[in-house]
């Protein structure tokens, strides 16, 4: 089972893309861990969405949680930035 | 009932399809977010708006918005239509429409859905504009008002 991680709007542009598959790595709990690790091996944008955390939003499953809630194989995580609807 | 969608909606259908619903309805309260120009001292064109959305998780956040607003006040209907995709000046974006038997829960109910709408429903605007692209920040202003809902309880 992966973990299917998706990024919207400013993020997505600065992933160059919408989404990736991963597989959770070992040790790794949390939403805060996931980002920790991938910061610290792939670098590059995830450094910059580590540095703008406190204005990005996290959704697991369609519902906005805190960052240390717990990642499951099979979840759908997505990075919400700054909401502008309406 | 909540629809996402591209094409344009029509205030006066969704308005009278409303009413339909029954004569116990005394009041309904519509609400029509547009896109507009900026202030003439930015000194720039809005070219055209580009709206995207989460799909799943705005509808699931929209229904839920919808469902607080029916256990606070005693409602007869509600719709929310909101557009993505590209957009010019002075299109539709968002209608809320509300009705009820009485009209001051109407008008509140009306309010509390796009407060809450503007900070929790996953949209994204971004502005083409004749100086550039650019996603358009959160105002703290929006977010200041659905925070005052929450202080109500």
């Amino acid at each position: 089972m992966k973990i299917n991680v998706l990024f919207f709007a400013s993020l997505r542009e600065l992933f160059e893309k919408d989404s990736i598959e991963i597989a959770k790595p070992e040790n790794i709990k949390t939403a805060q861990d996931l980002l920790d690790f991938y910061a610290n091996h792939e670098k590059g944008p995830w450094l910059e969405l580590l540095a703008k955390k406190n204005t990005i939003r996290l959704a697991i499953n369609h519902s906005v949680v805190d960052w240390d809630s717990v990642i499951n194989d099979g979840d759908e995580i997505a990075f919400l930035p700054p909401i502008t609807g309406g | 009932m909540v629809e996402v969608q591209k094409e344009v909606f029509s205030i006066e259908e969704i308005t009278s399809e409303v009413k339909a619903l029954g004569s116990h309805i005394g009041a309904i309260v519509s609400f029509i977010g547009y896109v507009r120009d900026f202030d003439v001292s930015e000194n720039k064109m809005l070219l055209e708006m580009r709206l995207e959305h989460y799909p799943g998780m705005t509808e699931k956040v929209l229904q839920t918005i919808e469902k607080k607003a029916f256990s606070k006040w005693d409602l007869s209907a509600v719709r929310i239509v909101h557009r993505v995709g590209i957009l010019k000046l002075n299109d539709p974006i968002v209608a809320v429409v509300v009705a009820s038997p009485h009209r001051n829960n109407a008008f509140d109910a009306c309010r509390f859905i796009i407060d809450f709408l503007k900070t929790e429903a996953p949209f994204w605007k971004k502005e083409v504009t004749n100086k550039g692209a650019y996603w358009v920040e959160d105002k703290k202003s929006d977010l200041k008002q659905s925070m005052s809902w929450k202080k109500e309880g």
